[in-house]
Protein backbone atom coordinates (compact mmCIF):
# COMPACT_ATOMS: atom_id res chain seq x y z
CA UNK A 1 0.00 0.00 0.00
CA UNK A 2 1.25 3.49 -0.77
CA UNK A 3 2.11 5.72 2.20
CA UNK A 4 -0.63 8.29 2.78
CA UNK A 5 0.04 11.67 1.24
CA UNK A 6 1.23 14.46 3.51
CA UNK A 7 -0.06 18.03 3.44
CA UNK A 8 3.01 19.13 1.45
CA UNK A 9 2.09 16.64 -1.28
CA UNK A 10 -1.08 18.64 -1.87
CA UNK A 11 0.89 21.82 -2.60
CA UNK A 12 2.20 22.65 -6.05
CA UNK A 13 5.75 23.82 -6.74
CA UNK A 14 4.49 27.34 -7.36
CA UNK A 15 5.39 29.65 -4.49
CA UNK A 16 2.74 32.09 -3.29
CA UNK A 17 3.40 35.77 -3.94
CA UNK A 18 1.18 36.90 -1.08
CA UNK A 19 2.59 39.45 1.36
CA UNK A 20 4.50 37.97 4.33
CA UNK A 21 2.00 37.62 7.19
CA UNK A 22 -1.04 37.34 4.88
CA UNK A 23 -3.81 35.17 6.37
CA UNK A 24 -4.31 33.43 3.03
CA UNK A 25 -1.16 31.34 3.68
CA UNK A 26 -2.93 29.89 6.66
CA UNK A 27 -5.93 28.91 4.53
CA UNK A 28 -3.62 27.30 1.97
CA UNK A 29 -1.99 25.27 4.74
CA UNK A 30 -5.41 24.31 6.11
CA UNK A 31 -6.61 23.20 2.66
CA UNK A 32 -3.53 20.98 2.26
CA UNK A 33 -3.97 19.58 5.78
CA UNK A 34 -7.68 18.83 5.31
CA UNK A 35 -7.03 17.15 1.96
CA UNK A 36 -4.33 14.99 3.55
CA UNK A 37 -6.48 14.14 6.58
CA UNK A 38 -9.35 13.03 4.34
CA UNK A 39 -6.88 11.30 1.98
CA UNK A 40 -8.54 13.02 -0.96
CA UNK A 41 -7.40 11.98 -4.39
CA UNK A 42 -5.67 14.88 -6.14
CA UNK A 43 -7.16 13.66 -9.41
CA UNK A 44 -10.73 13.81 -8.13
CA UNK A 45 -10.62 17.14 -6.32
CA UNK A 46 -11.14 20.49 -7.99
CA UNK A 47 -10.49 23.91 -6.48
CA UNK A 48 -12.39 26.69 -8.23
CA UNK A 49 -11.86 30.39 -7.56
CA UNK A 50 -12.69 33.86 -8.81
CA UNK A 51 -10.23 36.76 -8.87
CA UNK A 52 -8.28 38.34 -6.02
CA UNK A 53 -5.23 37.58 -3.89
CA UNK A 54 -7.28 34.83 -2.19
CA UNK A 55 -8.43 33.42 -5.52
CA UNK A 56 -4.83 32.61 -6.45
CA UNK A 57 -4.96 29.68 -4.04
CA UNK A 58 -5.77 26.89 -6.55
CA UNK A 59 -2.47 27.55 -8.35
CA UNK A 60 -0.63 26.72 -5.14
CA UNK A 61 -2.26 23.30 -4.72
CA UNK A 62 -1.51 20.12 -6.60
CA UNK A 63 -5.03 19.13 -7.61
CA UNK A 64 -7.23 20.25 -10.47
CA UNK A 65 -8.02 23.93 -10.37
CA UNK A 66 -9.94 26.59 -12.21
CA UNK A 67 -8.99 30.25 -11.72
CA UNK A 68 -12.20 31.75 -13.00
CA UNK A 69 -13.75 35.14 -13.58
CA UNK A 70 -14.24 37.69 -10.78
CA UNK A 71 -17.21 36.64 -8.61
CA UNK A 72 -18.05 33.62 -10.74
CA UNK A 73 -16.26 30.80 -8.91
CA UNK A 74 -19.54 29.52 -7.49
CA UNK A 75 -21.24 29.38 -10.89
CA UNK A 76 -18.41 27.31 -12.36
CA UNK A 77 -18.17 25.09 -9.28
CA UNK A 78 -21.90 24.30 -9.16
CA UNK A 79 -21.97 23.47 -12.88
CA UNK A 80 -18.96 21.21 -12.43
CA UNK A 81 -20.45 19.36 -9.45
CA UNK A 82 -23.78 18.79 -11.17
CA UNK A 83 -22.03 17.47 -14.29
CA UNK A 84 -19.49 15.39 -12.33
CA UNK A 85 -21.02 14.45 -8.95
CA UNK A 86 -18.13 12.06 -8.32
CA UNK A 87 -15.68 14.97 -7.83
CA UNK A 88 -14.96 16.86 -4.60
CA UNK A 89 -15.46 20.51 -5.46
CA UNK A 90 -14.14 23.35 -3.28
CA UNK A 91 -14.70 26.98 -4.22
CA UNK A 92 -12.61 29.81 -2.79
CA UNK A 93 -12.36 33.54 -3.00
CA UNK A 94 -12.33 36.82 -1.13
CA UNK A 95 -15.00 39.01 0.41
CA UNK A 96 -14.89 41.32 -2.62
CA UNK A 97 -15.16 38.41 -5.01
CA UNK A 98 -17.93 36.63 -3.11
CA UNK A 99 -20.01 39.41 -1.58
CA UNK A 100 -19.67 42.30 -4.09
CA UNK A 101 -19.43 41.24 -7.69
CA UNK A 102 -20.32 37.62 -6.87
CA UNK A 103 -23.00 38.46 -4.28
CA UNK A 104 -25.86 37.25 -6.39
CA UNK A 105 -24.20 33.89 -6.98
CA UNK A 106 -23.62 33.59 -3.24
CA UNK A 107 -27.34 34.04 -2.48
CA UNK A 108 -28.41 31.43 -4.99
CA UNK A 109 -25.67 28.95 -4.12
CA UNK A 110 -26.88 29.00 -0.49
CA UNK A 111 -30.46 28.56 -1.75
CA UNK A 112 -29.72 25.87 -4.32
CA UNK A 113 -27.65 23.67 -2.01
CA UNK A 114 -25.37 21.89 -4.45
CA UNK A 115 -22.92 19.58 -2.63
CA UNK A 116 -19.85 21.83 -2.72
CA UNK A 117 -17.80 23.72 -0.14
CA UNK A 118 -17.32 27.48 -0.33
CA UNK A 119 -14.49 29.17 1.57
CA UNK A 120 -14.51 32.96 1.74
CA UNK A 121 -11.18 34.39 2.88
CA UNK A 122 -12.49 37.62 4.37
CA UNK A 123 -9.91 40.37 4.96
CA UNK A 124 -12.50 43.15 4.81
CA UNK A 125 -10.70 44.78 1.90
CA UNK A 126 -9.94 44.47 -1.82
CA UNK A 127 -6.36 43.29 -1.44
CA UNK A 128 -5.36 42.64 -5.01
CA UNK A 129 -6.42 46.06 -6.30
CA UNK A 130 -4.50 47.84 -3.51
CA UNK A 131 -6.73 48.34 -0.56
CA UNK A 132 -10.21 49.66 -1.35
CA UNK A 133 -13.24 49.10 0.90
CA UNK A 134 -15.22 45.89 0.40
CA UNK A 135 -18.71 44.86 1.59
CA UNK A 136 -17.33 43.71 4.95
CA UNK A 137 -15.16 46.79 5.64
CA UNK A 138 -16.01 48.52 8.94
CA UNK A 139 -18.19 51.62 8.44
CA UNK A 140 -15.48 54.02 9.67
CA UNK A 141 -12.33 52.42 8.17
CA UNK A 142 -10.57 55.49 6.79
CA UNK A 143 -7.30 54.05 5.48
CA UNK A 144 -8.22 54.19 1.80
CA UNK A 145 -7.94 57.47 -0.08
CA UNK A 146 -11.08 56.48 -1.99
CA UNK A 147 -13.11 56.52 1.25
CA UNK A 148 -11.20 58.99 3.45
CA UNK A 149 -14.01 59.14 6.03
CA UNK A 150 -14.74 55.41 5.87
CA UNK A 151 -17.16 53.72 3.48
CA UNK A 152 -20.08 54.98 5.60
CA UNK A 153 -22.07 51.81 4.90
CA UNK A 154 -22.98 49.07 7.34
CA UNK A 155 -20.86 45.97 6.72
CA UNK A 156 -22.45 42.90 5.17
CA UNK A 157 -23.04 40.01 7.60
CA UNK A 158 -22.01 36.89 5.69
CA UNK A 159 -23.38 34.30 8.12
CA UNK A 160 -26.75 36.07 8.43
CA UNK A 161 -27.11 36.32 4.65
CA UNK A 162 -26.09 32.69 4.18
CA UNK A 163 -28.69 31.61 6.74
CA UNK A 164 -31.45 33.77 5.27
CA UNK A 165 -30.87 32.34 1.82
CA UNK A 166 -30.85 28.72 2.99
CA UNK A 167 -27.28 27.56 3.58
CA UNK A 168 -27.51 24.35 5.64
CA UNK A 169 -23.94 24.43 7.04
CA UNK A 170 -22.28 27.64 8.26
CA UNK A 171 -18.94 27.85 10.05
CA UNK A 172 -16.32 30.46 10.79
CA UNK A 173 -12.55 30.09 11.09
CA UNK A 174 -9.63 32.42 11.66
CA UNK A 175 -6.28 32.57 9.91
CA UNK A 176 -4.50 32.58 13.28
CA UNK A 177 -5.64 28.98 13.77
CA UNK A 178 -5.04 26.97 10.58
CA UNK A 179 -5.61 23.66 12.36
CA UNK A 180 -9.12 24.72 13.28
CA UNK A 181 -9.74 25.78 9.66
CA UNK A 182 -8.49 22.35 8.55
CA UNK A 183 -10.91 20.62 10.94
CA UNK A 184 -13.85 22.74 9.85
CA UNK A 185 -12.95 22.25 6.22
CA UNK A 186 -12.76 18.50 6.54
CA UNK A 187 -16.24 18.54 8.13
CA UNK A 188 -17.48 20.88 5.40
CA UNK A 189 -16.24 18.58 2.65
CA UNK A 190 -17.95 15.60 4.30
CA UNK A 191 -21.23 17.49 4.71
CA UNK A 192 -23.68 16.48 1.97
CA UNK A 193 -24.82 19.79 0.54
CA UNK A 194 -23.59 23.37 0.37
CA UNK A 195 -21.15 24.22 3.16
CA UNK A 196 -20.09 27.81 3.78
CA UNK A 197 -16.82 28.37 5.63
CA UNK A 198 -16.23 32.02 6.42
CA UNK A 199 -12.58 32.64 7.33
CA UNK A 200 -11.35 35.84 8.97
CA UNK A 201 -8.08 36.11 7.02
CA UNK A 202 -6.00 39.10 7.98
CA UNK A 203 -4.58 41.55 5.43
CA UNK A 204 -1.38 42.63 7.10
CA UNK A 205 -0.55 45.22 4.44
CA UNK A 206 -3.75 47.26 4.06
CA UNK A 207 -5.37 46.52 7.43
CA UNK A 208 -2.50 46.03 9.91
CA UNK A 209 -5.02 46.67 12.70
CA UNK A 210 -6.39 43.18 11.99
CA UNK A 211 -3.48 41.74 13.96
CA UNK A 212 -5.67 42.68 16.95
CA UNK A 213 -8.08 39.92 15.92
CA UNK A 214 -5.85 37.41 17.69
CA UNK A 215 -6.94 38.84 21.04
CA UNK A 216 -10.68 38.90 20.30
CA UNK A 217 -11.36 35.83 18.18
CA UNK A 218 -12.64 32.94 20.28
CA UNK A 219 -14.20 29.56 19.68
CA UNK A 220 -17.93 29.20 20.32
CA UNK A 221 -18.29 26.58 23.00
CA UNK A 222 -21.91 25.58 22.41
CA UNK A 223 -23.12 22.91 19.99
CA UNK A 224 -23.93 24.16 16.48
CA UNK A 225 -27.41 25.60 16.24
CA UNK A 226 -29.98 23.60 14.30
CA UNK A 227 -32.87 26.03 14.61
CA UNK A 228 -32.83 28.79 11.99
CA UNK A 229 -34.57 31.35 14.22
CA UNK A 230 -32.03 30.84 16.99
CA UNK A 231 -29.22 31.09 14.44
CA UNK A 232 -30.75 34.30 13.06
CA UNK A 233 -30.76 35.78 16.57
CA UNK A 234 -27.11 34.79 16.98
CA UNK A 235 -25.97 36.10 13.59
CA UNK A 236 -27.70 39.46 13.98
CA UNK A 237 -26.38 40.12 17.46
CA UNK A 238 -22.90 38.58 17.38
CA UNK A 239 -19.58 40.39 17.07
CA UNK A 240 -18.52 38.23 14.14
CA UNK A 241 -15.47 36.98 16.00
CA UNK A 242 -16.86 33.65 17.21
CA UNK A 243 -15.44 30.67 15.39
CA UNK A 244 -16.48 27.05 14.96
CA UNK A 245 -19.38 25.27 13.31
CA UNK A 246 -22.21 27.72 14.03
CA UNK A 247 -25.24 26.30 12.24
CA UNK A 248 -26.02 22.88 10.82
CA UNK A 249 -29.41 21.84 9.50
CA UNK A 250 -28.99 19.34 6.67
CA UNK A 251 -31.46 19.25 3.80
CA UNK A 252 -31.48 17.40 0.50
CA UNK A 253 -28.90 18.74 -1.94
CA UNK A 254 -29.66 19.81 -5.48
CA UNK A 255 -30.32 18.29 -7.97
CA UNK A 256 -33.08 16.22 -6.35
CA UNK A 257 -32.83 12.47 -6.68
CA UNK A 258 -36.01 11.30 -8.41
CA UNK A 259 -37.13 7.81 -7.58
CA UNK A 260 -38.36 7.28 -11.09
CA UNK A 261 -35.42 6.37 -13.28
CA UNK A 262 -35.20 8.10 -16.66
CA UNK A 263 -36.90 5.97 -19.29
CA UNK A 264 -34.66 3.76 -21.40
CA UNK A 265 -34.64 4.13 -25.17
CA UNK A 266 -36.56 0.84 -25.45
CA UNK A 267 -39.26 2.15 -23.09
CA UNK A 268 -39.63 5.28 -25.15
CA UNK A 269 -39.80 3.30 -28.38
CA UNK A 270 -42.45 1.07 -26.79
CA UNK A 271 -44.50 4.08 -25.72
CA UNK A 272 -44.31 5.68 -29.13
CA UNK A 273 -45.24 2.48 -31.04
CA UNK A 274 -48.34 3.02 -33.14
CA UNK B 1 -1.18 4.00 28.45
CA UNK B 2 2.04 1.97 28.38
CA UNK B 3 5.37 3.71 28.58
CA UNK B 4 6.16 3.06 24.96
CA UNK B 5 2.75 4.27 23.76
CA UNK B 6 3.35 7.46 25.74
CA UNK B 7 6.77 7.83 24.13
CA UNK B 8 5.26 7.36 20.68
CA UNK B 9 2.64 9.99 21.43
CA UNK B 10 5.34 12.37 22.58
CA UNK B 11 7.46 11.72 19.48
CA UNK B 12 4.44 12.28 17.22
CA UNK B 13 4.08 15.70 18.84
CA UNK B 14 7.80 16.46 18.52
CA UNK B 15 7.85 15.49 14.83
CA UNK B 16 4.82 17.68 14.11
CA UNK B 17 6.22 20.59 16.12
CA UNK B 18 9.59 20.58 14.33
CA UNK B 19 8.10 19.92 10.90
CA UNK B 20 5.62 22.78 11.30
CA UNK B 21 8.38 25.11 12.51
CA UNK B 22 10.56 24.21 9.53
CA UNK B 23 7.73 24.59 7.00
CA UNK B 24 6.66 27.95 8.42
CA UNK B 25 10.22 29.34 8.41
CA UNK B 26 10.65 28.18 4.81
CA UNK B 27 7.35 29.77 3.84
CA UNK B 28 8.29 33.07 5.52
CA UNK B 29 11.76 33.03 3.98
CA UNK B 30 10.29 32.61 0.50
CA UNK B 31 7.75 35.37 1.09
CA UNK B 32 10.36 37.80 2.40
CA UNK B 33 12.73 36.96 -0.44
CA UNK B 34 9.92 37.70 -2.92
CA UNK B 35 9.56 41.09 -1.17
CA UNK B 36 13.30 41.71 -1.35
CA UNK B 37 13.82 41.70 2.42
CA UNK B 38 16.91 39.56 2.02
CA UNK B 39 18.43 39.90 5.48
CA UNK B 40 15.30 38.59 7.18
CA UNK B 41 14.78 35.96 4.45
CA UNK B 42 18.28 34.60 5.10
CA UNK B 43 17.68 34.55 8.82
CA UNK B 44 14.45 32.58 8.40
CA UNK B 45 16.24 30.20 6.05
CA UNK B 46 18.82 29.54 8.78
CA UNK B 47 16.01 28.93 11.28
CA UNK B 48 14.41 26.46 8.83
CA UNK B 49 17.74 24.60 8.61
CA UNK B 50 17.98 24.52 12.39
CA UNK B 51 14.46 23.09 12.66
CA UNK B 52 15.29 20.54 9.92
CA UNK B 53 18.26 19.32 11.98
CA UNK B 54 16.13 18.92 15.07
CA UNK B 55 13.44 17.18 13.01
CA UNK B 56 16.00 14.67 11.72
CA UNK B 57 17.10 14.01 15.31
CA UNK B 58 13.51 13.44 16.45
CA UNK B 59 12.80 11.20 13.47
CA UNK B 60 15.81 9.10 14.37
CA UNK B 61 14.48 8.60 17.87
CA UNK B 62 11.13 7.64 16.35
CA UNK B 63 12.28 4.91 13.97
CA UNK B 64 11.34 1.93 16.20
CA UNK B 65 7.64 1.96 15.73
CA UNK B 66 5.03 3.62 13.61
CA UNK B 67 3.96 6.84 15.32
CA UNK B 68 0.26 7.38 15.99
CA UNK B 69 -1.28 9.22 13.07
CA UNK B 70 -3.05 12.29 14.41
CA UNK B 71 -5.09 14.79 12.44
CA UNK B 72 -3.63 18.32 12.64
CA UNK B 73 -6.32 19.37 15.12
CA UNK B 74 -5.80 16.35 17.41
CA UNK B 75 -2.47 17.47 18.84
CA UNK B 76 -2.24 18.73 22.41
CA UNK B 77 -1.86 22.41 21.65
CA UNK B 78 -4.68 24.92 21.54
CA UNK B 79 -4.07 26.35 18.06
CA UNK B 80 -0.79 26.08 16.22
CA UNK B 81 2.21 23.93 17.06
CA UNK B 82 4.22 25.96 19.61
CA UNK B 83 7.26 26.72 17.44
CA UNK B 84 5.31 27.97 14.39
CA UNK B 85 5.92 31.66 13.78
CA UNK B 86 2.69 33.59 14.16
CA UNK B 87 1.44 35.35 11.01
CA UNK B 88 0.52 38.42 13.10
CA UNK B 89 4.17 39.06 13.87
CA UNK B 90 5.33 39.17 10.26
CA UNK B 91 5.53 42.12 7.87
CA UNK B 92 7.31 42.73 4.58
CA UNK B 93 9.25 45.60 6.17
CA UNK B 94 10.22 43.79 9.39
CA UNK B 95 13.86 44.11 10.42
CA UNK B 96 16.31 41.51 11.67
CA UNK B 97 15.67 42.43 15.29
CA UNK B 98 11.93 41.78 14.91
CA UNK B 99 12.66 38.49 13.14
CA UNK B 100 14.98 37.43 15.97
CA UNK B 101 12.42 38.40 18.58
CA UNK B 102 9.84 36.29 16.79
CA UNK B 103 12.21 33.31 16.59
CA UNK B 104 13.10 33.74 20.27
CA UNK B 105 9.42 33.66 21.25
CA UNK B 106 9.02 30.48 19.16
CA UNK B 107 11.99 28.75 20.81
CA UNK B 108 10.66 29.68 24.24
CA UNK B 109 7.20 28.34 23.58
CA UNK B 110 8.64 25.11 22.13
CA UNK B 111 10.84 24.81 25.22
CA UNK B 112 7.85 25.37 27.49
CA UNK B 113 5.88 22.70 25.63
CA UNK B 114 8.65 20.12 26.03
CA UNK B 115 9.20 21.04 29.68
CA UNK B 116 5.48 20.73 30.44
CA UNK B 117 5.32 17.37 28.66
CA UNK B 118 8.30 16.18 30.75
CA UNK B 119 6.66 17.33 33.98
CA UNK B 120 3.25 15.82 33.19
CA UNK B 121 4.21 12.34 32.05
CA UNK B 122 4.56 9.29 34.31
CA UNK B 123 6.79 7.56 31.81
CA UNK B 124 10.44 7.98 32.69
CA UNK B 125 11.92 7.55 29.21
CA UNK B 126 9.46 10.11 27.80
CA UNK B 127 10.23 12.56 30.60
CA UNK B 128 13.97 12.24 29.99
CA UNK B 129 13.68 12.78 26.23
CA UNK B 130 11.21 15.67 26.60
CA UNK B 131 13.48 17.36 29.15
CA UNK B 132 16.48 17.00 26.83
CA UNK B 133 14.51 18.64 24.00
CA UNK B 134 13.52 21.43 26.40
CA UNK B 135 17.22 21.96 27.16
CA UNK B 136 18.05 22.14 23.47
CA UNK B 137 15.38 24.76 22.90
CA UNK B 138 16.72 26.74 25.86
CA UNK B 139 20.19 26.65 24.31
CA UNK B 140 18.78 27.90 20.97
CA UNK B 141 16.98 30.67 22.83
CA UNK B 142 20.16 31.65 24.65
CA UNK B 143 22.07 31.94 21.35
CA UNK B 144 19.30 34.04 19.79
CA UNK B 145 19.23 36.30 22.84
CA UNK B 146 22.99 36.85 22.49
CA UNK B 147 22.58 37.91 18.87
CA UNK B 148 19.67 40.14 19.81
CA UNK B 149 21.75 41.93 22.44
CA UNK B 150 24.12 43.04 19.72
CA UNK B 151 21.50 44.49 17.40
CA UNK B 152 20.43 48.15 17.36
CA UNK B 153 16.83 48.92 18.36
CA UNK B 154 14.17 48.91 15.67
CA UNK B 155 13.88 52.31 14.02
CA UNK B 156 10.61 54.12 14.80
CA UNK B 157 10.15 54.64 11.05
CA UNK B 158 10.63 50.95 10.27
CA UNK B 159 7.16 50.53 8.77
CA UNK B 160 7.18 53.78 6.81
CA UNK B 161 7.26 53.00 3.13
CA UNK B 162 8.44 55.56 0.53
CA UNK B 163 6.28 53.73 -1.98
CA UNK B 164 3.25 52.76 0.10
CA UNK B 165 1.18 49.79 -0.95
CA UNK B 166 -2.18 51.61 -0.82
CA UNK B 167 -3.71 52.69 -4.10
CA UNK B 168 -2.89 56.39 -4.61
CA UNK B 169 -6.25 57.14 -6.29
C1 LIG C 1 -14.95 42.02 -13.72
C2 LIG C 1 -13.84 42.55 -12.87
N1 LIG C 1 -14.04 43.66 -12.14
C3 LIG C 1 -13.07 44.13 -11.33
C4 LIG C 1 -11.86 43.49 -11.27
C5 LIG C 1 -10.76 44.09 -10.41
N2 LIG C 1 -10.52 43.30 -9.22
C6 LIG C 1 -9.57 42.34 -9.17
S1 LIG C 1 -9.46 41.59 -7.68
C7 LIG C 1 -10.69 42.58 -7.04
C8 LIG C 1 -11.13 42.50 -5.60
C9 LIG C 1 -10.40 41.48 -4.81
O1 LIG C 1 -10.81 41.53 -3.47
P1 LIG C 1 -11.20 40.24 -2.66
O2 LIG C 1 -12.10 39.37 -3.46
O3 LIG C 1 -11.70 40.65 -1.34
O4 LIG C 1 -9.83 39.42 -2.55
P2 LIG C 1 -8.43 39.74 -1.87
O5 LIG C 1 -7.56 40.26 -2.99
O6 LIG C 1 -8.64 40.74 -0.79
O7 LIG C 1 -7.99 38.41 -1.34
C10 LIG C 1 -11.17 43.47 -8.01
C11 LIG C 1 -12.22 44.45 -7.77
C12 LIG C 1 -11.69 42.33 -12.06
N3 LIG C 1 -10.56 41.62 -12.03
N4 LIG C 1 -12.69 41.88 -12.83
Amino acid sequence: MNAPLKPKDYKSGIKPIWCPGCGHYSVLNAVAKAMAALELSRDDTVLVSGIGCSSRLPAYTDSYGFHGVHGRGLAVAQGLKVARPDLTVITLGGDGDGFSIGGNHFLHACRRNVDITYIVMDNEVYGMTKGQASPTTPIDWDSSKLTPHGPGVRPFKPAAVALATGAPWIARGYSGNPNQIARLLSEAIQHKGFSFLHVLSQCITYCPEQTDWKAIVHEREAEPLTDASEAAALFFAESGFETGLLYHQPRAPWPPQHEQQPASLDDIAERLRV
Amino acid sequence: MTGSAELQRFLAHAVELEEEAMTRYQELAEALRAHNNLMVAEFFESMAEEAAKHLAEVREAATDDALPRLAPWEFDWPAEAPESASYEAVHYRMDLRQALELALANERSAGAFYAEFAAATDDEATARLAASYADEEAEHARRLQERLNELPPTSPSQFEDDDPAHSPE
